[in-house]
């Protein structure tokens, strides 16, 4: 398989406001990925104006539901996974904020008050994450 | 306080639920093989007032009144309760909507009384609102809502025209991280200041909850969403003269400590819009009611706060509880009645 060099990657750009149901974008008609044992994600650079979201490593989803279970005096046993809501784990507005913020220091990003907010699941909490954790 | 009797019907025998035969549900839980026993219907509040309602899970424990509470919700509401995880969680959840179901419903808005009869929607920032029947005649009130609740307490709160956002919290309630790291984060620099001002930190902690409370219901009588009014973009004020009594419990019938918002966008103008009432439920809770303002007493003075406030368990019993030890006005103008 052919790697992708920074340079020559040309692909229609896509617009960086995708709304949330459209974040998993597949481009793989356009691109190819290298070969090797890596995680693929580190090795995709893009260009400017281009934002490729894969699902969020598992490793990302296991912070966040580690720190969801401590916010909200789960057993170490509960079953959350991404799809668990926050709310139906019995998640309020200030636990939210609250997991939110062991967030921004578990990964030492800053969440905006309004992407803080349009947080419903442990799988949307994981994918902002590497979003911010990119920059 | 007015304990007001439920009408009961003859009961058909059907066995107890409860081993202990004590629980004061026991004799009650009989009657409710049959349908449950008609809302005591209640007189809209006028212009001025505020009806706050409010159910304390822990006193229902009867699983065929909860059974009873769930028929009344159309399908996309159990399932929504039901998609909670764990009985604490779905028994707050069945208890917040049988609430404002049955509360509304208490209204008898066009001759209605039936709680399975209300329509919900969202206007388009996500604030639930009754959607009343569109029939010839009939003009909808212009009755306003709010529902808060946390595991150990579900309030509504009822006004006719003035918006209203409404919070409840445990008095005990802690936060997992630092209150000051939390309100440098997330609040303002003056509500920053006046919680590193407070040096016992048992205090400090009922101040944070009590500032969260009443910046929640402000955004919520706002109706516009979290991210439209983000908690650092204004700042809750509580005027010096009072600061001393918002940290006292004081007199139940009426109390006068100011509080007020500021947005930062305008800070010289203190927004007028919107008036406070923080209470002390039971001794266990706080409850913050934000209304928009009605009207002004001259000279841009606000009237006090006409409160009614009841306990209810919803077709069993309600107790008027305003002006009694159970409801402590801690903060904001009100009179209670």
């Amino acid at each position: 398989m052919a790697s992708i060099t920074r340079a020559s990657v040309s692909m229609p750009s896509l617009s960086t406001s995708v709304n949330q149901s459209q974040r998993r974008i597949s481009v793989m008609n356009s691109v190819s990925f290298p070969v090797s044992g890596r995680s693929m994600i580190p090795s995709l650079r893009l260009q400017r104006g281009l934002q490729v979201c894969c699902a969020a490593k598992q490793e990302t989803v296991d912070k966040v539901v580690a720190i969801v279970k401590k916010q909200l005096a789960l057993p170490a046993d509960a079953a959350v996974t991404g799809e668990s809501k926050f709310a139906a784990l019995g998640a309020d507005s200030l636990d939210t904020v609250e997991i939110v913020m062991g967030l921004e220091e578990e990964f030492d990003i800053t969440v905006e008050e309004e992407s803080a907010q349009s947080i419903t699941t442990v799988q949307e909490a994981a994918d902002m994450i590497e979003k911010l954790v990119e920059k | 306080h007015r304990r007001l009797p439920a009408v009961i019907p003859t009961p058909p025998v059907s066995a107890s639920p409860f081993p202990n035969p004590k629980s004061q549900y026991c004799c009650l839980s009989r009657n409710f093989s049959a349908a449950l026993t008609p809302l005591l219907p209640v007189q809209l509040p006028s212009r001025m007032e505020t009806h706050l309602w409010y159910v304390v899970p822990d006193e229902v424990k009867s699983a065929p009144l909860l059974s009873k509470y769930m028929e009344l919700l159309p399908q996309s509401e159990r399932d929504h309760v039901l998609g909670f995880r764990g009985d604490q969680l779905q028994k707050s959840a069945l208890l917040a909507r049988t609430l404002v179901r049955t509360t509304i419903a208490r209204y008898q808005v066009d001759g209605h009384l039936d709680p399975r009869s209300l329509r919900f929607k969202r206007n388009i920032h996500g604030k639930p609102e009754v959607e009343w029947e569109t029939k010839d005649g009939f003009c909808p009130p212009p009755l306003q809502f709010n529902i808060s609740h946390t595991s150990s307490l579900v309030a509504c709160g009822v006004t006719m025209n003035s918006l209203i956002g409404i919070d409840v919290e445990e008095k005990r309630r802690r936060t997992k991280n630092n209150i000051l790291a939390f309100a440098k984060r997330y609040f303002t620099a003056h509500e920053v200041e006046h919680l590193n001002a407070i040096p016992d930190s048992e205090l400090q902690q009922q101040e944070f909850i009590k500032l969260w409370t009443l910046k929640e219901a402000y955004v919520k009588a706002l109706g516009k969403g979290f991210s439209s009014s983000p908690f650092n973009t204004f700042t809750i004020r509580v005027n010096t003269a009072a600061q001393e009594s918002f940290c006292l419990v004081k007199a139940r019938k009426e109390a006068s400590s100011g509080i007020a918002v500021e947005t930062l966008d305008s800070p010289q103008n203190l927004t007028n819009n919107w008036q406070f009432a923080l209470l002390e439920l039971m001794g266990s809770h706080y409850v913050a009611i934000c209304l928009e303002r009605q009207e002004t007493g001259g000279a841009g003075k606000a009237f006090p706060i006409k409160l009614t406030a009841r306990k209810t368990i919803p077709s069993v019993e309600d107790e008027l509880v305003s002006g009694t030890n159970a409801v402590v006005t801690i903060g904001g103008s009100v009179t209670q009645f």
